[in-house]
């Protein structure tokens, strides 16, 4: 750029020739020859393509370190992403085992990791299926689950997977040679070199055989209950010779062995050339790969949930103690007033297939059992009585009977003490008399007491014996035989004594009718007396021709000596000359 | 430790097996041959002051060696190229199985040994075996099973190579 200007100069000094512009161009080349060059050499720099990638080379790690201490991570990751991926596939595309080779450490346990979630997830519902089982093995192995706390899966599986590793061989991959070797005591063993060998081959055998991938291997041998199982690495391999079944766990044993195995053996293991000294150490690691496994011989941690059962337990326990308790108590006070009770008599309480029997005499009026079992708030099921039927002499059962035999009727008390049947109130004869004649016959009535008892005539009696008594047969004077019109008379009466009778009908009946026959005070008491008991004797006959009963009628002739009207007047006189009746009733019996 | 894969090379029924039988612990059957195609044998040497492990692989020898399996092979220090003095075709086909192992694993130390030395009079091969066969820098050994000649020595001599 100074260039031009200086030239410019020039040309207002363009009289000065050839000569000066050498001098100039001399002078140029003084002042700014340094300058010059270094233009040419930035001018380089900036046009060549190899010596731009060395200046960018030399800053791009800072530059990259720079932008992303300044916040650009975001940009960077957007920038150099599609070329890391791209890079990452062309790797995968050239040669997939450098990428694997290098993932190998890292992706082992990534892959475990996921794989254990899966198990872990697998396990719990295998779990919960076995919850459902109920075969009588599901049942123990439950039973040993709740005994020793384990989970329920583990049990099964500890019963399914007893097994001893007894010898680990750690193989160099390319050459079959054995790098270290370890055996569980007391198992005999066969060279590791020539075993390790022969391992070798028959995984070249089977690969060459059934024409696997080259990466492929064999992973596991299994003869009867002996197994080998192999885990292969980038450069060598770990055999297991396990007898017995190991859980799927030891897989994760050796890979997880087999992969720190190449952690810190990896040079030693790239560079092997037989000479298996560097890995002499190895050895710690095959030997933990050792492992046996046999039957849990006890365990002591225990979960919550035993506890909780056992509390639930106790509580329930508890629970059924006081109830048992409570209905002894009950049953304790029910048999009390049982045996309290009148008209039962118990000879004996037993159980029977988890219910009382209760053995024993009942009278048919004692209390009803059922309904005191009910009122005692026991179960009626879960007792059975056996009653044989007697006739109880209590006082109580004596008095029922006694009101079931008589029915007395409102007014009416009976009371029973010592065998004595008291009868208190005011009763009708119907009742005095059942009282009479059924009372003694009472199972338990030694005696009967009406001495407190009044006899109430029921209305009908009443009436038949009033018109009875107020009845009157008129006679002519000195006629045996009735005014004409009386004989209508003689049926009404008849029918009315009938009556009678039958209300007072009892066996040995004291109930006489009296047919009185009576004179007027005209004539001698001698002619009179004969008349009257004409008269009476008469009307008796009558009565009996109308179906009244002969033994019942007492005619009687009583002359003038019982007059129906006092006085000497025609009405008297005629009044008297009759025939009336009277009702006896012999109450001998009753006061007995 | 010091361990070797040796391999024994060779076509079928040039004695590799017998060769070696008395000198090689074993533990597995010439079964294996026939069924896997390989025996493993070990052999411990001394060479160079050193005990060395041989490990043998004894790959059973088919008529048509086309059918190598290299797999075998792989990993090994060196190898025994055996051959039938009394059928010259054994030493053809043993040129042929060296070409083929050259051409994949490149120099691996080798003994080549001409077998049933006691039947020297019925050789198809001369002395001058080198020169017939036409390779020079040979390390070649004639060898018996039957009177145990250059056995031990082949071992001996292989172990050195592989140990230079």
């Amino acid at each position: 750029m100074a260039a031009p200007s200086i030239g410019k100069n020039g040309s207002e000094d363009s009289s000065e020739g050839p000569n000066d512009r050498q001098i100039f161009e001399e002078l140029r080349n003084i002042l700014l020859g340094r300058e010059k060059k270094e233009i040419a050499a930035l001018r380089n720099r900036l046009e060549n393509p190899a010596s731009r990638t060395a200046d960018v080379s030399a800053v791009v790690a800072e530059a990259i370190e720079l932008r992303r201490d300044r916040g650009g991570q975001r940009e960077l990751n957007k920038a150099l992403t599609p070329s890391v991926e791209e890079a990452l596939s062309e790797s995968v595309r050239k040669d997939p085992s450098v990428l694997a080779g290098a993932l190998f450490p890292v992706m082992g346990p990534a892959i475990r990791k996921s794989i254990t979630e899966s198990i872990r997830a697998m396990l719990e519902s295998f779990n919960e299926a076995l919850d459902h089982s109920f075969s009588l093995e599901g049942i123990r192995w439950r039973i040993e689950s709740i005994r020793t706390g384990k989970p329920f899966a583990e049990i099964v599986l500890l019963h399914g997977l007893l097994f001893r590793v007894e010898q680990v061989f750690l193989i160099h991959k390319a050459t079959g040679l054995v790098l270290g070797h370890c055996v569980a005591p007391r198992v005999a063993i066969q060279d590791p070199a020539l075993v390790s060998g022969m391992l070798s081959a028959i995984q070249s055998y089977v690969r060459d055989s059934f024409q696997s991938p080259k990466e492929d291997s064999l992973d596991s041998l299994h003869v009867g209950d002996l197994e080998v199982w192999i885990e292969e690495g980038p450069q060598a391999i770990l055999a297991a010779v396990i007898r017995g079944h190991a859980p799927a766990s030891y897989r994760e044993t050796l890979k997880k062995t087999i992969e720190e195995i190449h952690r810190n053996f990896g040079l030693a293991l790239e560079r092997f050339d037989g000479d298996s000294t560097a890995l002499a150490l190895a050895d710690q690691q095959l030997s933990q790969c050792l492992e046996s496994h046999s039957l849990p011989k006890s365990v002591t941690r225990r979960k919550p949930y035993v506890l909780i059962l056992t509390i639930a337990a106790v509580v329930l326990f508890g629970i059924w103690v006081a109830i048992g308790l409570r209905n002894q108590i009950r049953w304790n006070r029910f048999a009390e007033a049982l045996q309290s009770q009148p008209g039962i008599v118990v000879t004996s309480v037993e159980k029977e297939g988890g219910r009382r029997v209760v053995r024993g005499l009942r009278d048919l009026l004692a209390s009803d059992t059922v309904s005191m079992l009910r009122s005692a708030q026991i179960d009626p099921a879960q007792v059975r009585f056996q009653w044989t039927p007697f006739y109880a002499l209590d006082d109580e059962i004596v008095r029922r009977r006694a009101i079931e035999t008589l029915h007395p009727e409102p007014g009416v008390t009976l009371s029973v003490r010592d065998g004595t049947l008291t009868a208190a109130g005011s009763a009708s004869t119907d009742l005095m008399r059942r009282l009479m004649y059924q009372a003694a016959l009472i199972p338990g009535v030694r005696k009967v007491d009406t001495s407190q008892l009044e006899e109430r005539e029921g209305p009908e009696v009443v009436r038949l014996e009033a018109a009875l008594r107020s009845a009157l047969f008129t006679f002519p004077v000195g006629s045996p035989t009735p005014t004409p019109g009386e004989e209508a008379k003689f049926d009404r009466a008849a029918e009315q004594i009938k009556l009678l009778l039958a209300k007072e009908e009892l066996p040995g009946s004291k109930l006489a009718i009296e047919v009185v026959g009576h004179t007027d005070n005209s004539g001698s008491e001698s002619s009179n007396r004969p008349l009257s008991q004409d008269r009476s004797e008469y009307v008796t006959r009558r009565l009996i021709e109308n179906g009244v009963a002969p033994d019942t009628l007492e005619p009687r002739g009583a002359g003038t000596s019982e007059p129906v009207e006092e006085g000497n007047s025609e009405m008297a006189r005629r009044l008297n000359r009759s025939v009336t009746f009277s009702v006896v009733r012999s109450k001998s019996l009753l006061s007995k | 430790m010091l361990q070797k894969k040796v391999c024994m090379l060779g076509t079928f029924a040039v004695g590799k097996t017998s060769l070696v039988r008395r000198f090689v612990e074993s533990i597995y059957s010439d079964e294996y041959h026939t069924t896997i195609g390989v025996k493993i044998d070990k052999k411990v040497i001394r060479a160079n002051e050193r005990e060395v492990t041989l490990v043998l692989w004894d790959i059973y020898g088919r008529d048509d060696f086309q059918s190598l399996q290299m797999d075998y092979l792989r990993g090994m220090s060196g190898y025994l190229l055996v051959a039938d003095g009394t059928r010259r075709q054994t030493v053809e086909e043993a040129v042929s199985i060296f070409h083929q192992v050259e051409k994949v694993f490149a120099k691996v130390p080798f003994i080549f040994l001409l077998n049933k030395a006691d039947l020297k009079d019925e050789w198809e091969v001369g002395a001058d075996t080198a020169k017939q066969i036409g390779e020079r820098d040979w390390t070649i050994m004639h060898s018996s099973a039957k009177t145990g000649q250059a056995v031990e020595e082949a071992f001996e001599e292989l172990g050195r190579k592989m140990l230079s």
